[in-house]
């Protein structure tokens, strides 16, 4: 199967321009179009490892990303979204298209893949043991994702948890792990070896970077994940690893505060999360340092039943 | 006399002695202790007034020890919730 990386940057800048690409995310394909160079680099360098499916074929999201016209085009440009003709997002610097891009990713996911229960939320994987890390934004979910990641364990996803309805199998999402701020730093001292996007200052959430998913993540994203924990992080600076159970009843609450869909989905929403408790123990994380977290986790994969 | 409402299915599910129960109408999630739980239960089985509804649920459940005012208490605030409703006879 063709990859992104099979194009050369050129030829990827040329077909995002004219006619646009097919990307294979997990089991969503997303046609994606625009002529703005920062967005193809951005594709060149993160989704290299990713599949192209074949021109014409059947797309799931249809993103089309242009500059602004008239005065725009030289002072102070902007990016504008459209998804499917339509205009959800106020337009950004064009500086922050790979940002835009990311979260409009998410977005077009969150907002329309009813087929699962979607639950902010990471997943990780080793050893056929799951772990479901659902946590708000400044938790340190994703610093603490990308750690593992670049510790062995698989990416399903670092920001949306897919539970199938019916089965209740975690679904992978394998995109790049999406970093701020101080995180960025963090990772790049922790994993040097991994692969960041250019850093974009003055975004809403502050300056982002974006980490490269393992390829082996992407490789084995057809392959989903049976649950077996779901673990709340919470960074504490000075915080000894510690980690405190929780009551089912109360985690299927807290879960439920962090699903997109769950309202949507109904009684089959509340049956899919009550399935995704059963299977899982779950737990408080709190912690300070990447090490004792990753060795915290060792811990649980070993100890699974 | 007291009365599951119309369209209330009861799913629920139940862990260390903690409930979660999906509210169909509303389309909420609540987190109920057992008392509460047994008692929809026991109105969903038979509508009755509170008085019987506490006597049977004694009986049934003599670990839940609930006078006929805790009962009504109880049901006051499931009705706030459209989990039951009252009717007069």
């Amino acid at each position: 199967m063709l990859t992104v990386s099979a194009l050369s940057r050129p030829e990827l800048g040329r077909r995002l321009a004219h006619g646009g690409i097919l990307l294979r995310t997990g089991s969503f394909v997303t046609s994606v179009i625009s002529p703005i160079p920062h967005l193809a680099d951005g594709i060149a360098l993160l989704y290299a490892d990713y599949p192209l499916a074949e021109p014409g074929g059947f797309a799931d999201f249809h993103l089309h990303f242009e500059q602004g016209a008239g005065l725009r085009r030289w002072f102070r440009p902007q990016v504008h979204f459209n998804y499917d003709g339509l205009a959800p997002f106020d337009p950004l610097p064009v500086d922050q298209v790979f940002p835009m891009f990311e979260w409009t990713m998410n977005w077009c996911v969150s907002s329309r893949a009813h087929r699962y229960l979607l639950i902010h939320a990471a997943v990780v994987e080793k050893d056929s043991v799951a772990v479901v890390l659902p946590a708000p934004p400044g938790s340190g979910k994703s610093t603490l994702c990308a750690a593992l990641v670049c510790s062995g364990w698989r990416l399903l996803s670092d920001e949306l948890a897919l539970v199938r309805l019916g089965s209740g199998e975690l679904v992978p999402l394998p995109r790049p792990v999406s970093l701020k701020n101080a995180s960025i730093g963090v990772l790049r001292g922790f994993a040097p070896q991994a692969v960041f996007s250019r850093e974009v200052a003055d975004t809403v959430k502050g300056t982002i970077a974006h980490m490269k998913p393992p390829a082996d993540s992407i490789a084995r994203a057809a392959e989903p994940a049976r649950p077996a924990y779901i673990v709340f992080p919470k960074y504490e600076a000075g915080a000894a690893p510690r980690l405190a159970p929780i009551a089912p009843a109360r985690a299927f609450m807290r879960v439920a505060e962090n699903a997109f869909n769950y309202s949507v989905l109904g009684a089959e929403g509340f049956h899919a999360l009550a399935g995704l408790i059963e299977a899982s123990q779950c737990f408080d994380f709190s912690y300070s340092k990447l090490d004792d977290a990753i060795a915290q986790f060792a811990a649980l994969a070993r100890r699974a039943p | 006399m007291w009365r599951l409402t119309p369209g209330q299915a009861l799913a629920c599910r139940e862990w260390q002695g903690e409930y979660v129960l999906y509210n169909d109408l509303s389309g909420d999630t609540h987190l109920l202790a057992e008392d509460a739980v047994l008692l929809l239960l026991a109105v969903q089985r038979m509508p009755q007034d509170a008085a019987a509804l506490a006597a049977n649920l004694n009986a049934d459940y003599p670990e839940a020890n609930l006078s006929a005012d805790e009962v009504a208490v109880l049901l006051a605030q499931l009705q706030s919730l459209s989990l039951v409703e009252h009717e007069a006879c």
